[in-house]
């Protein structure tokens, strides 16, 4: 469990690296006069900055993603260009005719330099393109007014090569930036896929590589979903995705019997329009066989633990029922006795058994969307022959408004609720009350359980350690022997394994309530069903 | 006609109180003590229904029910699980086995059983 916790976490603070570097990127390139664009190695185009979109009158998803001769007449010219930047390693630049969405001729001045990362390896490229048609204006009326205008040329072209300057060092920060987050990505023990806006594939990390069993990354890069399938590993990979990439969140995937992972796919938006998916590979085998293990163990403490009580207990039985022959009925009396105080063991081992799987983290088994109202009635019936025999009065509020639906494991969270009933009802006197509540508080989300009863309090001296484990209360010892001192330790961690909270107020003789919140999540389900 | 019924369970004890409340209901018992055993008689008495323990020597209850799941004639047979443990994924797996029943013997008692093989055997 807790290393999936560090792997939420690293991929939360990369997620945040990522949109950082995003944010200054932009930010940087926003102002800059000068129409900029970030090509992958395959020359296709990966990011543009404003100037760029007012030159081009592309709108960002219209022109990521297409390959950067598409907007050149010269289509042969850009692609030597940049190739010759690879080759020669240093940057050139060169007249080229941009087209625009209107398919406007604009002559520009192209230069291209080299993205590359730590190790020299070829990651992209850099295309600054610049406007020239006010300088081929210019040297058309340059005969004419030589003289005048020279001065006026030789500062704009200084001020061109301050902006220069300063270009090369926003693309040296954006690329330091760039590499930094490559690093993280190249050494991430999670496998991490990029799909593009048309779910091509734009990256593959060295651990999906191994996950997937790819050898060659040039085959698979730049395919499409439907391409992919000659790869066994992927084909069942996709069929869980979908062509559509739908949201999935933590999906298991058995690619063979030494390798299961679990799937979620995040979508990448800006302004709320989706450009690429990430599709996260994260390695469960290791759980999954600690879980079987923790399972057998648990069924073979289960069977140690009760054997012998169930012999007991089936014995008793057939002796009262008068199954094995007649008994008298002082012999009944005592058996009676004697089955009692084993169904008490039993209990008790129902009870150890429980938090032996608490400890073991897999606890809730089926959460599934349930009205908390119907849980709470159920429980509440059961209890009301329990209260009328001690004489309590057992009153269950409604909520005023019909409860939004909650992902709940059912049964456990009625046991969480019986074991605070069986407390409320067990220390309070005859002709007391005991009053369970509901209610939801829209504004946080959360449904509110509350427990009241006018028993007979807990002291405040042992109030921090009401939720431990074995732990009764002095006052409680005194009244009644029975009782196994884990009910409230397993309802804690029940409602904490919901990531709800448990509380309580209490004062000695005059009686406690037990509250319990319940979170409604279903923002985060509903939103990635969008993708 | 008495309707068979097959034991397959390794506790002499529960073996005794089963068989006798069994044999009060008017059914045609048959014990085993393991899982192989087990496999073996309902081979050759072909039961109308099997009270089959989880956790046996040689043979448990689970490959038994894999074992029968193998066969057409006794992958019909229905099969009661009677165990002490009942964590949900054990259900589960069982059910997945053809499984129509799973008791907890703390949580029943003889009687409660009879009834459980009235719902499948009428």
């Amino acid at each position: 469990m807790s290393e999936k916790k560090i792997t939420e976490e690293e991929f939360q603070r990369i997620k945040e690296d990522l949109e950082d570097l995003e944010k200054y990127i932009e930010e940087l390139f926003k102002f800059l006069p000068l129409a900029i664009c970030t090509l992958n190695p395959l020359r296709i185009i990966i990011d543009v900055n404003q100037a760029f979109r007012d030159l081009t009158n592309y709108k960002v998803t219209e022109i990521i993603g297409e390959d950067i001769k598409e907007i050149f007449s010269e289509k042969k010219k850009i692609k030597n260009l940049i190739d010759n930047v690879q080759k020669k390693e240093k940057p050139l630049t060169k007249e080229l005719t941009l087209i625009t969405k209107e398919k406007k001729d604009i002559p520009v001045s192209v230069s291209a330099a080299t993205r590359k990362d730590e190790k020299g390896n070829l990651i992209g490229y850099f295309l600054a393109i610049f406007d020239i048609t006010e300088i081929k204006k210019f040297r058309e009326s340059l005969e004419k007014k030589v003289k005048e205008r020279t001065k006026d040329l030789e500062e704009s072209r200084t001020a061109l090569m301050n902006i220069l300057e300063d270009i090369e060092e926003a693309k040296r920060k954006a690329e330091e930036e760039r590499d930094r987050t490559n690093i993280i990505i190249t050494n991430f023990t999670d496998g991490l896929l990029v799909f593009n806006k048309e779910n091509k594939l734009s990256l593959i990390n060295p651990q999906a590589k191994i996950f997937l069993k790819v050898k060659s990354e040039e085959k698979i890069i730049g395919k499409s979903i439907n391409e992919l399938n000659f790869l066994p590993n992927f084909k069942k990979l996709i069929k869980l995705l979908g062509k559509e990439m739908k949201g999935i969140f933590r999906q298991e995937l058995s690619l063979s019997k030494d390798l299961i992972l679990e799937i979620t796919t995040v979508p990448m938006l800006r302004d709320e329009i989706k450009f690429g998916t990430i599709v996260i590979l994260h390695n469960i085998t290791r759980e999954k066989l600690i879980e079987e293990m923790k399972t057998e163990f648990v069924s073979l403490a289960a069977h140690q633990l009760r054997t012998p009580l169930s012999a007991i207990k089936w014995t008793l039985r057939m002796l009262l029922d008068g199954d094995l022959g007649k008994i008298t009925e002082e012999q009944r009396n005592f058996i009676e006795k004697t089955y009692r105080s084993n169904e008490r063991m039993i209990s008790l081992i129902n009870d150890l058994l429980d938090v032996t799987r608490i400890e073991e983290g897999r606890y809730l088994y089926k959460p599934i969307l349930t009205d908390l109202s119907i849980v709470v009635q159920f429980v509440v019936n059961s209890y009301q022959e329990e209260a009328r025999r001690k004489q309590i009065n057992l009153e269950f509020i409604k909520p005023k408004e019909k409860l939004p639906e909650i992902k709940i494991d059912v049964e456990k969270i009625r046991l969480a609720i019986q074991n605070l009933l069986d407390n409320a009802i067990r220390y309070t006197n005859p002709n007391g009350k005991v009053t369970v509540s509901l209610k939801y508080d829209k504004l946080k989300k959360e449904i509110e359980l509350q427990v009241k009863d006018t028993g007979i309090g807990i002291p405040d001296d042992q109030q921090k350690r009401i939720f431990s484990k074995f732990f009764r209360a002095a006052n409680v010892m005194r009244m009644e022997t029975e009782g196994s001192g884990l009910g409230l330790f397993i309802t804690k961690n029940i409602i904490e394994a919901h990531k709800g909270k448990i509380w309580f107020k209490s004062k000695e003789n005059y009686g406690t309530t037990f509250y319990v919140t319940l979170p409604v999540k279903k923002e985060f389900e509903e939103f990635l069903k969008k993708f | 006609m008495e309707k068979k019924i097959l034991l397959i369970e390794d506790e002499e004890i529960m073996i005794d109180l089963l068989r006798r409340k069994l044999i009060q209901e008017g059914y045609n018992v048959s014990i085993a003590r393991d899982g192989e055993e087990g496999l073996k008689i309902m081979k050759k008495i072909m039961p109308d229904l099997i009270l089959l323990d989880i956790i046996m020597p040689k043979m448990g209850g689970f490959e038994v029910m894999e074992e029968m799941q193998k066969d057409k004639k006794l992958a019909k047979i229905p099969v009661i699980v009677i165990s002490n443990s009942g964590q949900p994924v054990e259900i589960d797996k069982a059910q997945k086995l053809g499984a129509k029943d799973w008791l907890i013997k703390t949580e029943f008692d003889p009687q409660e059983v009879i009834d459980k093989i009235k719902k499948q055997i009428k």
